[in-house]
Protein backbone atom coordinates (compact mmCIF):
# COMPACT_ATOMS: atom_id res chain seq x y z
CA UNK A 1 0.00 0.00 0.00
CA UNK A 2 2.79 2.39 0.91
CA UNK A 3 5.46 1.34 -1.58
CA UNK A 4 5.73 2.31 -5.21
CA UNK A 5 4.19 5.70 -4.64
CA UNK A 6 5.22 8.76 -6.58
CA UNK A 7 7.31 10.76 -4.15
CA UNK A 8 7.50 14.06 -6.03
CA UNK A 9 6.66 17.11 -3.93
CA UNK A 10 3.68 18.22 -5.99
CA UNK A 11 2.04 14.81 -6.02
CA UNK A 12 2.55 14.47 -2.28
CA UNK A 13 1.13 17.95 -1.71
CA UNK A 14 -1.92 17.25 -3.85
CA UNK A 15 -2.52 13.97 -2.07
CA UNK A 16 -2.42 15.73 1.28
CA UNK A 17 -4.77 18.43 0.05
CA UNK A 18 -7.26 15.89 -1.30
CA UNK A 19 -7.13 13.93 1.94
CA UNK A 20 -7.72 17.13 3.90
CA UNK A 21 -10.73 18.13 1.82
CA UNK A 22 -12.10 14.62 2.05
CA UNK A 23 -11.76 14.69 5.83
CA UNK A 24 -13.44 18.08 5.95
CA UNK A 25 -16.36 16.77 3.93
CA UNK A 26 -16.77 13.86 6.34
CA UNK A 27 -16.47 16.32 9.20
CA UNK A 28 -19.23 18.59 7.86
CA UNK A 29 -21.54 15.60 7.51
CA UNK A 30 -21.03 14.89 11.21
CA UNK A 31 -20.76 18.39 12.66
CA UNK A 32 -23.85 19.98 11.11
CA UNK A 33 -26.40 17.33 12.20
CA UNK A 34 -24.84 17.05 15.66
CA UNK A 35 -24.78 20.80 16.16
CA UNK A 36 -28.40 21.08 15.02
CA UNK A 37 -29.53 18.21 17.20
CA UNK A 38 -27.88 19.62 20.30
CA UNK A 39 -29.25 23.13 19.72
CA UNK A 40 -32.75 21.71 19.29
CA UNK A 41 -32.70 19.51 22.39
CA UNK A 42 -31.19 22.44 24.26
CA UNK A 43 -34.10 24.60 23.12
CA UNK A 44 -36.69 21.98 24.05
CA UNK A 45 -35.19 21.59 27.51
CA UNK A 46 -34.44 17.89 27.02
CA UNK A 47 -30.77 18.55 27.58
CA UNK A 48 -31.44 19.52 31.20
CA UNK A 49 -33.15 16.18 31.84
CA UNK A 50 -30.25 14.28 30.25
CA UNK A 51 -27.84 16.47 32.20
CA UNK A 52 -29.57 15.64 35.49
CA UNK A 53 -29.43 11.92 34.74
CA UNK A 54 -25.67 11.96 34.21
CA UNK A 55 -24.92 14.56 36.87
CA UNK A 56 -23.95 12.14 39.69
CA UNK A 57 -21.60 10.27 37.38
CA UNK A 58 -20.03 13.31 35.71
CA UNK A 59 -19.31 14.80 39.11
CA UNK A 60 -16.23 12.55 39.36
CA UNK A 61 -14.78 14.36 36.37
CA UNK A 62 -15.77 17.84 37.51
CA UNK A 63 -18.03 18.12 34.49
CA UNK A 64 -21.65 19.17 34.03
CA UNK A 65 -24.06 16.32 33.25
CA UNK A 66 -24.61 17.60 29.70
CA UNK A 67 -20.97 16.86 28.85
CA UNK A 68 -21.84 13.15 29.00
CA UNK A 69 -23.57 13.54 25.62
CA UNK A 70 -20.31 14.89 24.17
CA UNK A 71 -18.31 12.02 25.63
CA UNK A 72 -20.73 9.41 24.33
CA UNK A 73 -20.70 11.06 20.88
CA UNK A 74 -16.89 11.02 20.93
CA UNK A 75 -16.64 7.40 22.05
CA UNK A 76 -19.07 6.08 19.47
CA UNK A 77 -18.97 8.49 16.50
CA UNK A 78 -15.82 10.64 16.45
CA UNK A 79 -14.13 13.71 17.85
CA UNK A 80 -15.84 16.08 15.45
CA UNK A 81 -19.24 14.95 16.65
CA UNK A 82 -18.04 15.46 20.22
CA UNK A 83 -16.81 18.97 19.45
CA UNK A 84 -20.07 19.87 17.73
CA UNK A 85 -21.94 18.75 20.86
CA UNK A 86 -19.54 20.38 23.34
CA UNK A 87 -19.12 23.80 21.71
CA UNK A 88 -22.70 25.00 22.42
CA UNK A 89 -22.31 23.99 26.08
CA UNK A 90 -19.74 26.77 26.73
CA UNK A 91 -17.50 24.87 29.13
CA UNK A 92 -14.56 26.37 31.01
CA UNK A 93 -10.92 25.74 30.05
CA UNK A 94 -10.56 23.18 32.83
CA UNK A 95 -13.73 21.35 31.81
CA UNK A 96 -12.79 21.28 28.13
CA UNK A 97 -9.28 20.05 28.93
CA UNK A 98 -10.72 17.20 31.02
CA UNK A 99 -13.16 16.22 28.26
CA UNK A 100 -10.36 16.50 25.70
CA UNK A 101 -8.13 14.20 27.76
CA UNK A 102 -10.89 11.61 28.16
CA UNK A 103 -11.76 11.74 24.47
CA UNK A 104 -8.18 11.98 23.28
CA UNK A 105 -7.40 8.63 24.86
CA UNK A 106 -10.63 6.96 23.85
CA UNK A 107 -12.63 7.95 20.77
CA UNK A 108 -14.15 6.74 17.49
CA UNK A 109 -14.14 3.21 18.86
CA UNK A 110 -16.37 2.08 16.00
CA UNK A 111 -13.64 3.03 13.49
CA UNK A 112 -10.47 2.40 15.42
CA UNK A 113 -11.36 -1.01 16.87
CA UNK A 114 -11.32 -2.64 13.40
CA UNK A 115 -7.96 -0.94 12.69
CA UNK A 116 -6.39 -2.44 15.80
CA UNK A 117 -8.00 -5.79 14.96
CA UNK A 118 -6.15 -5.87 11.62
CA UNK A 119 -2.77 -5.61 13.33
CA UNK A 120 -3.52 -8.96 14.98
CA UNK A 121 -3.84 -7.57 18.48
CA UNK A 122 -6.84 -8.32 20.68
CA UNK A 123 -8.86 -5.19 19.96
CA UNK A 124 -11.65 -5.71 22.48
CA UNK A 125 -9.12 -5.82 25.25
CA UNK A 126 -7.48 -2.64 23.94
CA UNK A 127 -10.81 -0.85 23.64
CA UNK A 128 -11.62 -1.82 27.21
CA UNK A 129 -8.25 -0.51 28.37
CA UNK A 130 -8.80 2.73 26.46
CA UNK A 131 -12.18 3.42 28.04
CA UNK A 132 -10.90 2.58 31.50
CA UNK A 133 -7.72 4.64 31.16
CA UNK A 134 -9.62 7.58 29.72
CA UNK A 135 -12.07 7.69 32.62
CA UNK A 136 -9.30 7.29 35.20
CA UNK A 137 -7.25 10.02 33.51
CA UNK A 138 -10.24 12.37 33.46
CA UNK A 139 -11.04 11.78 37.13
CA UNK A 140 -7.34 12.11 37.98
CA UNK A 141 -6.92 15.40 36.16
CA UNK A 142 -10.00 16.72 37.94
CA UNK A 143 -8.42 15.84 41.30
CA UNK A 144 -5.03 17.36 40.50
CA UNK A 145 -6.30 20.53 38.84
CA UNK A 146 -7.26 23.02 41.51
CA UNK B 1 -36.29 28.58 12.87
CA UNK B 2 -33.87 30.99 14.43
CA UNK B 3 -32.13 28.17 16.32
CA UNK B 4 -31.58 26.25 13.13
CA UNK B 5 -29.98 29.26 11.47
CA UNK B 6 -27.76 29.93 14.46
CA UNK B 7 -26.75 26.29 14.61
CA UNK B 8 -25.94 26.27 10.91
CA UNK B 9 -23.92 29.47 11.18
CA UNK B 10 -22.02 28.24 14.23
CA UNK B 11 -21.28 24.85 12.74
CA UNK B 12 -19.97 26.59 9.61
CA UNK B 13 -17.61 28.68 11.77
CA UNK B 14 -16.46 25.58 13.65
CA UNK B 15 -15.90 23.68 10.39
CA UNK B 16 -13.88 26.62 9.03
CA UNK B 17 -11.65 26.66 12.10
CA UNK B 18 -11.09 22.93 11.92
CA UNK B 19 -10.42 23.13 8.18
CA UNK B 20 -7.56 25.57 8.83
CA UNK B 21 -5.99 22.98 11.12
CA UNK B 22 -6.73 19.89 9.10
CA UNK B 23 -5.47 20.96 5.67
CA UNK B 24 -1.90 21.80 6.76
CA UNK B 25 -1.87 18.59 8.81
CA UNK B 26 -2.98 16.20 6.07
CA UNK B 27 -0.45 17.80 3.70
CA UNK B 28 2.41 17.43 6.19
CA UNK B 29 1.29 13.83 6.93
CA UNK B 30 1.85 12.92 3.30
CA UNK B 31 5.39 14.30 3.47
CA UNK B 32 6.06 12.54 6.77
CA UNK B 33 4.94 9.19 5.36
CA UNK B 34 7.84 9.24 2.93
CA UNK B 35 10.44 10.23 5.49
CA UNK B 36 9.31 7.71 8.11
CA UNK B 37 10.89 4.73 6.40
CA UNK B 38 14.44 5.98 6.99
CA UNK B 39 14.08 5.12 10.67
CA UNK B 40 14.01 1.37 10.14
CA UNK B 41 17.79 1.12 9.87
CA UNK B 42 18.52 2.32 13.39
CA UNK B 43 19.07 -0.33 16.04
CA UNK B 44 17.79 0.25 19.53
CA UNK B 45 15.07 -0.86 21.83
CA UNK B 46 12.81 0.99 24.21
CA UNK B 47 9.94 -0.39 26.29
CA UNK B 48 10.22 -3.68 24.44
CA UNK B 49 9.69 -2.00 21.10
CA UNK B 50 12.43 -2.56 18.52
CA UNK B 51 13.56 -0.35 15.67
CA UNK B 52 11.14 -2.11 13.31
CA UNK B 53 8.28 -1.09 15.55
CA UNK B 54 9.35 2.52 15.55
CA UNK B 55 7.74 3.30 12.20
CA UNK B 56 4.20 2.25 13.19
CA UNK B 57 4.74 3.85 16.61
CA UNK B 58 5.82 7.25 15.34
CA UNK B 59 3.25 7.20 12.53
CA UNK B 60 0.49 6.49 15.03
CA UNK B 61 1.61 9.05 17.58
CA UNK B 62 1.79 11.83 15.01
CA UNK B 63 -0.80 10.93 12.38
CA UNK B 64 -3.25 8.78 14.33
CA UNK B 65 -4.93 5.44 13.88
CA UNK B 66 -7.43 6.40 11.20
CA UNK B 67 -5.13 8.06 8.64
CA UNK B 68 -2.08 6.14 9.73
CA UNK B 69 -3.89 2.80 9.51
CA UNK B 70 -2.31 1.86 6.19
CA UNK B 71 1.25 2.44 7.37
CA UNK B 72 0.65 0.89 10.80
CA UNK B 73 -1.02 -2.30 9.59
CA UNK B 74 1.50 -2.69 6.77
CA UNK B 75 4.60 -2.18 8.88
CA UNK B 76 3.41 -4.43 11.70
CA UNK B 77 2.48 -7.24 9.33
CA UNK B 78 5.51 -7.00 7.07
CA UNK B 79 8.10 -6.92 9.85
CA UNK B 80 8.70 -10.15 11.72
CA UNK B 81 7.82 -8.78 15.14
CA UNK B 82 6.07 -11.03 17.62
CA UNK B 83 2.57 -10.56 19.00
CA UNK B 84 3.97 -9.24 22.23
CA UNK B 85 5.70 -6.36 20.56
CA UNK B 86 2.68 -5.60 18.38
CA UNK B 87 0.56 -5.49 21.52
CA UNK B 88 2.96 -3.07 23.22
CA UNK B 89 2.91 -0.78 20.20
CA UNK B 90 -0.87 -0.82 19.99
CA UNK B 91 -1.16 -0.25 23.74
CA UNK B 92 1.07 2.81 23.53
CA UNK B 93 -0.85 4.04 20.49
CA UNK B 94 -4.22 3.44 22.12
CA UNK B 95 -3.46 6.00 24.78
CA UNK B 96 -1.31 8.35 22.79
CA UNK B 97 -2.10 8.85 19.12
CA UNK B 98 -2.90 11.62 16.67
CA UNK B 99 -1.24 13.88 19.18
CA UNK B 100 -1.18 16.85 16.81
CA UNK B 101 -4.70 16.77 15.47
CA UNK B 102 -6.57 15.66 18.59
CA UNK B 103 -4.86 18.32 20.64
CA UNK B 104 -5.32 21.17 18.19
CA UNK B 105 -9.02 20.58 17.55
CA UNK B 106 -9.67 20.80 21.29
CA UNK B 107 -7.45 23.85 21.63
CA UNK B 108 -9.77 25.51 19.10
CA UNK B 109 -12.65 25.19 21.56
CA UNK B 110 -10.54 26.29 24.53
CA UNK B 111 -8.59 23.38 26.02
CA UNK B 112 -5.07 23.56 27.46
CA UNK B 113 -2.93 21.76 24.87
CA UNK B 114 0.24 21.34 26.93
CA UNK B 115 -1.57 19.43 29.68
CA UNK B 116 -3.20 17.16 27.09
CA UNK B 117 0.06 16.25 25.37
CA UNK B 118 2.08 15.77 28.57
CA UNK B 119 -0.55 13.65 30.34
CA UNK B 120 -1.16 11.39 27.34
CA UNK B 121 2.55 10.76 26.75
CA UNK B 122 3.10 10.11 30.43
CA UNK B 123 0.20 7.63 30.69
CA UNK B 124 1.22 5.83 27.50
CA UNK B 125 4.79 5.40 28.80
CA UNK B 126 3.64 4.14 32.20
CA UNK B 127 1.15 1.63 30.80
CA UNK B 128 3.49 0.35 28.11
CA UNK B 129 6.31 0.03 30.63
CA UNK B 130 4.23 -2.04 33.05
CA UNK B 131 2.78 -4.18 30.27
CA UNK B 132 6.34 -4.76 29.05
CA UNK B 133 7.57 -5.80 32.49
CA UNK B 134 4.57 -8.04 32.95
CA UNK B 135 4.92 -9.70 29.55
CA UNK B 136 8.63 -10.14 30.15
CA UNK B 137 7.94 -12.37 33.10
CA UNK B 138 5.02 -14.21 31.53
CA UNK B 139 6.57 -15.09 28.21
CA UNK B 140 4.16 -17.83 27.30
CA UNK B 141 1.06 -15.66 27.42
CA UNK B 142 -0.58 -15.22 24.05
CA UNK B 143 -2.71 -12.40 22.75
Amino acid sequence: MVEKEDTSVLVTFKKGLTNGLFVTLLMVKVIVPCYLAIEIIKHLGIIRIVGDVFKPFMKFFGLPGEAAIGIIAGYTINLYAAIAVLTPLHLSTKEITIVALILGISHSLSVETPVTEKTGVNSWMLSGIRILVSLLAGAGLNLIWR
Amino acid sequence: MEIILTALKNSAVLTGQLLLIILPLTISYEFLKHRGRGLEGKKWKILGISSGGLVPLITGVIIGLTYGAGVIIHSIRSSNMDKKEAFLIMLFLSICHAIVEDTLIFVVIGANGIILVVVRFFLAFIFTYFAYRWLFFKKSRRF
